[in-house]
């Protein structure tokens, strides 16, 4: 800070230590964020569902089937994140994921026999690296030839996986170290499947830096005004090119996790990834116009779509209905996004759907009234 | 209030679920709800008496081949009595779509499940996990090692394959260039379908086989092949598309191309697209499979297994040639694939 | 008499064909509001844009402390104690406003935990609320994000930020434009206190009766040249319309 301000601000520093909120207010704030109100959502649905059918759906393995299920999607929602809180989008993800599986099982089929904890290490090294490189390529497109992060992501999408079917001429390879599938396919920690404990620590650790770090905070900055930034002296681009570079990263650990898990590079799939964690993370809160959202809410994002898939499987539900109500769900949180930001950019009072419906025609007749 | 707003749009998606899941329990079978009464099928031992749950997860949904699959699944089921059959499937052929309906699946403790599994690896220790509380029945596509399985049943791809260049054969006599589209490699259905028809192509010298092309089941795809193909080869006389989005593909690329009548297509399937390409003549021979003898076979054998009899592990299903000249036929008419059941 | 803290010196803007500026002189003292007015494409913003680093002459002078400089980005204008407030007022909206004080700025924690990112929030938070309080910005809600906050409470973050950082000038591109009788009062004053502070406030307004109130002299840009300066408390309204608009002799001034 200036001198002066720096003077006289010590002066103050005393006097404005420590000025908390009382508990009940910062609970009653928790309670209104976005965040919690999404995972009331998520637990009216657990509710339902197993009131409907509680033998089958109220059970522990199905919820580790749930969760494990959510795993390798939460680890893409958290690279995916940090470029929706930028304002940009991610095509790409799924196939980031298929070509870096592709690059690790190529990598470690090659070393050696194939077997041990060592080729493991390399061939996972492999994954990120290529994960990370598609992250880099997307974020330099976006930031610097200002390319629209949707254009560019729909490209890498589908260079990403043609590439992957060149280097495999379209057959799946299924090379992966037994101790790769045994331990992170399949191995669990007094109970906790591993797949879901690696998700779990890569959430938490997107959790502190969107959060606790000054790259998060820069990644909201960016997003809510990138001008704002560079006239600060942001480097706004090399911001971008490191939010799309770990969501890279993270796809690539995902490409690995998906070829452990499933034993297959799976080029035929992942082709409706992308849009089932950019549900996710609208779901969860995050605005598709940038500036603001947690990875927190993204999980619970992603965990709403899964059981509700699960419970309507257990319930008998046919298949198209579940896409509906799916899609539902995600076409009411961008509504309930759009009336917060609404909300908040005039300081409007009045945010219940019910007024924003009823009261919005009536405030436009007298406008006219009094012109 | 924000969460007011929040809560008020859960809760009505929520009603709708509520809603959806009643409407659809109530409009299966006679039984009434099928989860409560799944779990403590499933603890019982399978006599005559109790009823069955069979749960038919198929490959991928909106696709004639399995909803003509489960219309054997539940004609099966009805045949038999005492059988509920709920079916499931993901929305594009994907084994990380897939797993999660297996697992979903698995909660309910069906009797028995029918799979055409997406991936030979990836579904491979799920349907281990699967077959230790329920009987398994591989339908159409296989895994790895299906040694858990009670039964597969599939339609006898590479004799198929052979009787399309047959079918060929019989339009084009003199001879001459031949392609294959196919869905992608590495599925054990389409890449026997190829293996049976290269094999009866090699083995005859007045036909020339310029390759197999991949259209990742994509009618789009197959349609810029076929165009691309006929720029390189001019003479092309047949094509044999594998599957359905293929043949449908291959007869709008032919109709694109304007050489509608001059190349003959033969498509594996028998959808109603394909059926009307069949009518006006763009394709002119249909090999069509029995899904409907599959589903019929799998309910069969899982029940056999259910009830302690004797099961056989591998059943070969056949298939149909369907012209415009057999289609009016009730033979011809009862191949086709259904749109419902 | 005393140098001026900032000093242009015939300044020349050309884009292409259009002459900007042709010769423009400007100059503030510590601890003085200096007003900088003139009417639509006289060069006002061209003129501002240039001393704030975001933009270079063609030709002219700058002089900072009497020292002849070269801004080539913000960043090197910000470093000398130089701060910018325009009209879009660059505010995060979704962050609250101590993060918008310390955007660019962040204070990190000290050691190993700073290099990994980590800040240190409760530092900014007090020291930030301590800053706002002290040039008498009165913010309502310390977490909440500022997009959600009235154009006055807007324009006082966006003042104060600047003023906070500002150790020697501070340029304002009309800050009441947007705002109410009240809000604007509420500007005015705060925009006094940053003078009582010994900072060189440089003011750009449309509004002449803003000007004449709070400003010490004015500065009157014309075509691309500075036509007359005058002190605030012995001019009008009239003569100043009259030098913006040619009606008077287009001299420049001392």
């Amino acid at each position: 800070m200036s001198p002066q301000t720096e003077s006289a601000v010590s002066n103050r520093e005393t006097e404005a230590s420590v000025i908390r909120q009382p508990l009940g207010a910062r609970l009653g704030h928790l309670f209104k964020s976005q965040a919690m109100q999404i995972v009331l959502v998520w637990l009216a649905i657990v509710m339902i569902f197993s009131a409907l059918s509680p033998g089958a759906f109220l059970d522990i393995a199905n919820f580790r089937n749930i969760a494990i299920s959510v795993s390798i999607l939460a680890i893409l929602g958290v690279g995916t994140t940090f470029i929706i809180v930028t304002g940009g989008i991610d095509l790409s993800m799924g196939s980031v994921l298929v070509f870096s599986g592709v690059v690790g099982s190529m990598v470690m089929e090659s070393l050696g026999d194939g077997e041990g904890w060592f080729v493991a290490i390399v061939g996972i090294l492999a994954a990120l690296t290529s994960g990370l490189f598609w992250g880099l390529l997307n974020g330099f497109l976006v930031a610097k030839a200002k390319v629209p992060a949707m254009i560019v992501t729909l490209g890498t999408f589908g260079a990403a996986l043609g590439l992957s079917q060149v280097l495999t001429s379209g057959i799946d390879l299924r090379a992966a170290p037994e101790v790769l599938v045994d331990s992170v396919g399949f191995g669990s920690l007094f109970g906790v499947p591993s797949l879901v404990i690696i998700a779990t620590t890569v959430v938490i650790f997107g959790i502190i830096l969107l959060n606790h770090t000054k790259f998060g905070l820069r990644t909201s900055a960016v997003g809510s005004n990138a001008e704002a930034c560079r006239r600060v002296g942001i480097n706004v681009d090399r911001q971008l090119i490191k939010v799309y570079a770990l969501a890279g990263l993270l796809a690539g650990l995902a490409g690995v996790l998906n070829l452990s898990f499933f034993r297959s590079t799976t080029i035929a799939g992942h082709s409706l990834t992308n849009l089932d964690v950019i549900a996710g993370v609208v779901i969860g809160g995050t605005s598709l116009f940038g500036g603001i959202g947690t990875v927190f809410g993204t999980l619970v994002g992603l965990f709403i779509p899964a059981t509700l898939r699960n419970g309507f499987v257990i319930l008998g539900v046919e298949p198209y209905w579940q896409q509906v109500v799916v899609g539902a769900f995600l076409v009411g949180a961008v509504y309930v996004d759009q009336t917060r930001r609404a909300a908040n950019s005039r300081g409007s009072t009045r945010t219940s759907i019910y007024s924003r419906i009823f009261h919005h025609k009536s405030s436009t007749n007298t406008n006219r009234k009094e012109s | 209030m924000r969460h007011a707003t929040t809560i008020k749009v859960a809760s009505v998606v929520a009603a709708m679920a509520f809603t959806l899941a009643a409407c659809s329990s109530s409009s299966e079978s006679e039984s009434t709800a099928p989860a409560t009464e799944a779990a403590s099928t499933a603890e019982a031992t399978a006599s005559a008496n109790k009823e069955l749950s069979v749960a038919f997860i198929q490959g991928v949904i909106g696709d004639n081949f399995y909803i003509s699959m489960e219309c054997g699944v539940r004609a099966a089921a009805q045949e038999i009595g005492g059988v509920n059959v709920s079916v499931q499937g993901g929305q594009k052929w994907d084994p990380a779509l897939q797993q999660p309906i297996v697992t979903s699946v698995m909660a309910t403790s069906p009797d028995a499940i029918l799979i055409a599994p997406n991936d030979i690896t990836a579904l491979q220790r799920p349907l281990e996990e699967a077959a230790k509380e329920s009987k398994v029945v591989l339908v159409d596509t296989t895994v790895e090692d299906p040694s858990f399985a009670v039964s597969q049943i599939a339609s006898d791809n590479v004799g198929g394959g052979a009787a399309a260049f047959e079918a060929i054969k019989k339009m084009v006599p003199e001879g001459g260039q031949v392609l294959v589209i196919d869905n992608q490699p590495g599925i054990s259905t389409s890449d026997a379908r190829v293996e049976g028809f290269e094999g009866a192509v090699g083995a005859d010298p007045s036909f020339e086989y310029v390759g197999v092309q991949y259209a990742k089941n994509e009618p789009a795809k197959a349609a810029e092949i076929v165009t691309s193909t006929l720029q390189r080869y001019p003479d092309l006389k047949a094509i044999f598309a594998t599957n359905i989005f293929s043949a449908e593909g291959a007869a709008t690329g032919i109709k694109q191309a304007g050489v509608a009548g001059d190349v003959r297509v033969v498509g594996f399937d028998a959808g109603p697209a394909q059926v009307e390409a069949l009518e006006d003549g763009t394709v002119q021979a249909l090999i069509a499979q029995q899904p409907y003898q599959i589903g019929y076979q799998g309910v069969m054998q899982a029940v056999a297994s259910l009830r302690g009899e004797s099961t056989e592990s591998t059943i070969q299903t056949g298939f149909t040639i369907v012209t415009k000249d057999n289609l009016a036929t009730e033979e011809g008419q009862a191949a086709l694939y259904a749109s419902t059941c | 008499m005393t140098t001026p803290i900032y000093e242009a010196r015939d300044i020349v803007r050309t884009y292409g064909s259009v002459r900007a500026l042709e010769g423009a002189n400007f100059d503030v003292y510590p601890g003085e509001i200096s007003a900088l007015i003139g009417d639509n494409g006289a060069g006002k913003s061209t003129l501002v844009r240039i001393l704030a680093g975001a933009d270079q002459a063609n030709a002219g002078q700058i002089l900072f402390n009497g020292e002849p400089i070269n801004l080539e980005n913000p960043t090197d204008a910000r470093r000398r104690g130089i701060e910018t407030v325009f009209q879009d007022l660059a505010l995060a909206n979704h962050l609250n406003p101590i993060q918008n004080m310390y955007l660019g700025r962040e204070l990190m924690k000290r050691g190993f935990l700073g290099s990994l990112g980590f800040m240190q929030r409760s530092e900014m938070r007090s020291q930030g609320r301590a800053a706002f309080s002290e040039l008498g910005a009165t913010v309502r809600n310390f977490s909440g994000p500022v997009g959600g906050m009235s154009g006055g409470q807007r324009q006082a973050i966006a003042v104060a930020r600047a003023a906070a950082w500002a150790s020697e000038v501070i340029f304002l591109d009309e800050p009441t434009a947007a705002l109410g009788v009240v809000q604007t009062k509420g500007v005015m004053d705060l925009i006094r206190r940053i003078r009582d502070k010994g900072i060189a406030v440089v003011l750009i307004s449309h509004s002449m009766p803003h000007v004449l109130d709070v400003a010490d002299r004015v500065h009157v840009l014309r075509h691309g040249k500075r036509v007359a300066v005058m002190d605030a408390k012995k001019t009008n309204v009239e003569e100043l319309v009259g030098a913006m608009t040619g009606a008077l002799d287009g001299e420049e001034a001392a």
